[in-house]
């Protein structure tokens, strides 16, 4: 009884105070999608809509014909293709990477493991941004300076993620991999076929996790890649803006349309996974 | 994020015959010894294997760069000629004298306090708002998220027209509570917090999501107990909300602080440094040095510095997460 | 232990199966040696000057069969720099660069560049070096031998909104000294409701270019900023006054603004002049909703202007490529493509049998307004000595953002300019 008119209380109490909070929470969302808003808006303005002021919020006749010229500025298909390649090759290696070293230091007892795990774990300490200029050095010497490899594999190494599907690798009963090795099953057989299959969602997160910041790199590909048709899309992007001669804004929100519009396509389809995958591992950490 | 290792112990009992004293030479214990050295020497074979991939790419790729940075940090060289001058310490002296490392070093500073403070306190709240059974939370929650995920060059152009000072969206804002609006990213006053803005933006939702996990980690007899005290909402906040969520609120500054340390793409987009060096923040003086002017040792130099100063702020975090964090 | 050895087998399988783009990636890059030789020219400037280089490669590629030619867009004159110095260090170059013309000496110190002398002496077509304007020529010289040909050759000008000019009744020509520069730019300006909707000039503060327009001024004032020993001549009266001048418009007078990207703003109409190369008068011509003026750079106490634009230059070392290189180098120079160029852009003419091409001539006939490149040829000088440095550019760029947008004394800031680039001197040409 007492609880009951707790509640009661509780919910009469709360109903201005829901609705002040939904306005708050609406309007830092329209605060933090407005910016998504006016790109759209920009890019399929006219160029007379685009340098006025006050600005307008949509134009009078809807100018598709934008995004062809933006894309025709570069050569933004291959962009297109050479960030498609990078981001999946380095992927599927960091990942292929990460399960391996994972399941060793979850599985295969030996000497000096701990010591090599913490030699890992010290890695993740060291800011990949010291490393730019003897990575190139290396590059240079391994001739792969303005190559896929060259973009791809400095940056495949895993420790983050080896620790992740580690902890998970932990989780799993013993008595599976008993069964396992029962079955005759090899390390690298149970690997794929008891451990990764059950950890499908960590894998899964931390394919899409990777995946977009693969694609979203900019300082490396920036570095390692020369021409034109080596680019990915956030450098072949930002050389469009550096062109000697302008082109207009609506043209430029067209391009970075081109740069965002996947992501943002992928991140709202797995949106709960990858918030929730960030924050369990903010509370593991 | 630093990770635990507590429980890698011995708890794997298949192994654990092999760590067992051997006192008596019987056949059965002479044979088990040869069976589980077997199996170890497999298990090293087979360790080795799995781990060697990420080992040999981590020694390539990110320890031994430190030592070539320090080493490349004592010459002269512009990657081009096939001579590398020894010159001591000169690129650290010069460094010291270097008005513009000053600047970056100062830049960079202002940048980590200026996000971290407004970043973590709306965050802090936005969570607060959001920590509740409610219609739309993973709507909203995916709405504030959402920018972390995007690109940071596309994100930096669409930013750059946004602040535009003559027809940007920003000015209407600012004229709309009577103020004028600056040249956002040519003005030496203004473009960092231009940057700043642009910075919260992006990370807030980031932020937010720790917070939420932090929230949600909070036990929910804490409140109780002190409800039964008679603790108001405020009080709930100051005694039991904030305090325990003080390993988080750590970790968030932390990361703010080395993220500020590690900015580069919006920076490099949005204003490339300038104007006069007044956003110009570390990795970027490095990139400048290093493939724009070809001065690699003095890259390297400052390479170094950056490595020094982020290894510090992580040791001193595990230490001091240790100390005065609440948990 | 038979299993763990597989595993390692499957592991290394596994890899290899990760790797397909790599190898795609290589295949592509070793095309078979045999039929024509590829050769891959590096080109920067978009706009009308790039898709003119684009159109004479394919016209190169059309007019011959031995050789191959492929266009690689690398950004601007500064960015294409920096991508020739990673080539460089990486060890993977083009076989034809297009340089800003004062790095020549840069290159070609290092020994990055091929010496043309061997190529020229050994040619047995109608080639005639003597056919190129001595002065643009100059600049493809270090020490005694050629390392470049003059290929799209500019001065700087000035150009300005005619539409404007006549709004707020201003004469129909351009302002013709410093201090008459200064006078149309405060008319041009307009305030409204307190804010400066409109500048008279703006003063270019981009990498590539900024220091150009600025040694244009100083030109002008009769001085230099550095003589060909690299002794710096920042501190004494003429580039001091042009430091004042331009600074008194900004700050003081606030009828002008320094700016990154000058012609945008000349475009969107913020801005009534601006500072550009010959070369950019194509583009903005044809880019602009009003009527674009191109004028020489004004005068004070000379007309004389520091000539730029870019070479063409050989990096590469393998012999065959190199003749190869060369037979591109000749047709992009020739008269027929140097007169295509002069139509489409307003570069200069480069050599002489270009500025008497039929084609040219007519040309000039039609637009006489476009002329302007050719009239200021007489009137030309090499850049000053410090632009060859790596850092020369950037640090005389620095200089103008502590004069326009941070305000700083003029005295100080030349004085620290001149430290800075005696240093850069000393670490990085000595």
């Amino acid at each position: 009884m007492q609880k009951y008119r707790d509640q009661k209380m509780r919910r009469k109490h709360r109903l201005p105070e829901r609705l002040l909070t939904h306005l708050f929470l609406i309007a830092a969302s329209i605060a933090i999608g407005l910016p998504f808003f006016w790109m759209i808006t920009t890019a399929i303005k006219g160029p007379t809509e685009v340098n006025i002021f006050p600005p307008i919020w949509w134009p009078e006749v809807v100018r598709f014909d934008n995004f062809v010229t933006a894309w025709q500025t570069a050569p933004f298909g291959r962009f297109y293709i050479n960030s498609i390649i990078t981001s999946s090759a380095g992927v599927v290696l960091e990942v292929t990477i990460a399960a391996l070293s994972a399941y060793a230091f979850a599985r295969i007892k030996i000497r000096f493991r701990e010591v090599l795990f913490m030699v890992m774990l010290a890695a993740m300490m060291i800011p990949g941004q010291v490393a730019l200029i003897p990575n190139y050095v290396v590059l240079k010497h391994l001739g792969w300076i303005n190559k896929y490899q060259g973009i791809v594999i400095p940056h495949v190494s895993s420790v983050f993620g080896a620790f992740l599907l580690r902890q998970f690798f932990l989780s799993i009963p013993s008595s599976l991999y008993d069964a396992a090795e029962l079955d005759g099953l090899g390390h690298l057989r149970t690997l794929f076929y008891i451990c990764l299959p059950l950890a499908r969602p960590v894998v899964g997160t931390l394919t899409l996790y990777l995946f977009i910041a693969k694609w979203n790199s900019y300082l490396w590909p920036l570095i390692v890649t020369n021409t034109q048709n080596m680019r990915t899309l956030p450098v072949g992007l930002s050389m469009v803006r550096q062109a000697e001669y302008a082109i207009g804004p609506e043209h430029l929100m067209a391009a970075a349309i081109f740069v965002i519009v996947p992501v943002l396509i992928v991140f709202f389809l797995a949106q709960k996974q990858l918030i929730e995958g960030i924050a369990s591992g903010a509370v593991k950490g | 994020m630093k990770p635990s290792v507590k429980n890698t112990g011995k708890a794997n009992n298949r192994d654990k015959d092999v760590s067992q004293p051997i006192q008596t030479a019987t056949p059965q214990v002479v044979r088990l010894i040869k069976k589980t050295s077997r199996r170890q020497r497999r298990n090293i074979i087979a360790f080795s294997a799995f781990i060697a991939p990420n080992f040999i790419l981590l020694s390539i790729f990110t320890f031994w760069p430190i030592f070539y940075s320090l080493y490349l940090s004592f010459f002269k060289w512009n990657m081009i000629s096939p001579i590398k001058k020894f010159i001591g310490i000169q690129n650290y002296s010069s460094l010291m004298q270097d008005p513009i490392f000053w600047k970056v070093l100062k830049n960079t500073f202002y940048l980590a306090a200026g996000t971290v403070f407004i970043k973590l306190a709306i965050a802090l709240m936005l969570a607060l708002l959001l920590n509740r059974r409610m219609r739309g939370r993973n709507l909203y929650r995916a709405i504030l998220f959402s920018p972390t995920f995007t690109t940071s060059v596309a994100v930096a152009m669409v930013w750059g027209w946004i602040l535009d000072p003559t027809y940007g969206l920003f000015r209407v804002f600012i004229n709309s509570i009577g103020l004028r609006s600056p040249n956002w990213l040519t003005d030496v006053h203004w473009a960092l917090p231009a940057v700043i803005i642009v910075i919260i933006w992006r990370s807030l939702g980031y932020d937010m999501v720790f917070f939420l996990a932090g929230l949600q980690s909070i036990p929910k007899d804490l409140y109780d107990a002190a409800k039964v005290d008679g603790a108001s909402r405020l009080q709930l906040f100051r005694y039991v909300t904030f305090p325990m969520l003080s390993p988080t609120t750590f970790f968030l500054t932390i990361v703010s602080v080395i993220g500020a340390l590690k900015a580069f793409d919006i920076i490099a987009i949005m204003t490339d440094g300038g104007p006069l060096n007044s956003t110009n923040v570390f990795v970027l003086y490095l990139y400048q040095n290093a493939f724009e002017w070809f001065k690699t040792g003095y890259a390297s130099a400052i390479a170094l510095i950056l490595f020094v100063l982020i290894m510090g702020i992580t040791l001193i975090q595990t230490r001091l997460s240790k100390r005065w964090v609440h948990y | 232990m038979k299993r763990a050895v597989r595993d390692i087998i499957i592991i290394s399988v596994l890899l290899m199966l990760a790797l397909p783009a790599f190898i795609f990636a290589g295949a592509e890059e070793e095309a078979a040696p045999t039929g024509p030789i590829d050769i891959v020219y590096w080109r920067a400037l978009t706009g009308a000057a790039g898709d003119t280089q684009d159109e004479l490669v394919v016209r190169f590629n059309e007019a011959q069969t031995r050789v191959v030619a492929e266009a690689q867009f690398q950004g601007a004159y500064a960015e294409l720099l920096q991508k020739l110095l990673a080539g460089l260090a990486a060890g993977s170059v083009p076989d034809v660069v297009l340089l800003d013309s004062p790095f020549v000496g840069l290159f070609a110190k290092d020994g990055a560049l091929v010496s043309l002398d061997s190529f020229v002496a050994a040619d047995k077509t109608d080639f005639d070096l003597t056919d190129y304007v001595p002065g643009l020529l100059q600049d493809g010289y270090y020490g005694k031998n050629l390392y470049a040909l003059p290929f799209m050759r500019s001065t700087p000008l000035i150009y300005y909104n005619a539409d404007m000019f006549r709004e707020v009744g201003l004469p129909d020509r351009a302002p013709d000294t410093w201090d008459e520069l200064r006078e149309f730019s405060r008319k041009l300006t307009k305030v409204e409701n307190g804010e400066t909707a409109r500048y008279g000039t703006a003063f270019t503060l981009s990498r590539s270019s900024a220091h150009w327009y600025f040694q244009g001024g100083v030109y002008a004032y009769g001085g230099q900023i550095s003589d060909d020993q690299f002794g710096i001549h920042l501190q004494e009266a003429p580039a001091m006054a042009v430091a004042q001048l331009w600074q008194d418009m900004v700050m003081k007078d606030k009828i002008a603004i320094g700016s990154t990207d000058p012609h945008t703003e000349f475009l969107n109409g913020r801005v009534g002049i601006v500072f550009g190369s010959t070369g950019s008068m194509g583009s903005l011509m044809s880019r602009a909703t009003f009527e674009v003026i191109g004028a020489f750079i004004p005068q004070k106490v000379q007309r004389l202007v520091p000539v730029g634009g870019s070479v063409l230059a050989m990096p590469s070392t393998d012999k065959t490529r190199q003749s190869a290189a060369w037979d591109f180098m000749k047709y992009m120079t020739n008269a027929a493509s140097n007169s295509y160029v002069i139509q489409k852009t307003g570069y200069m003419p480069v050599t002489k049998s270009a500025a008497n091409y039929p084609d040219t001539v007519a040309y000039y006939a039609q637009y006489p307004e476009r002329k302007v490149a050719v009239e200021q040829l007489a009137y030309t000088r090499p850049q000053a000595s410090v632009i060859s440095l790596g850092m020369g550019t950037e640090i005389l760029r620095q200089m103008l953002e502590k004069l326009l947008i941070g305000g700083l004394p003029v005295s100080q800031v030349m004085a620290e300019t001149t430290a800075a680039l005696e240093k850069e001197y000393n670490d990085s040409y000595k």
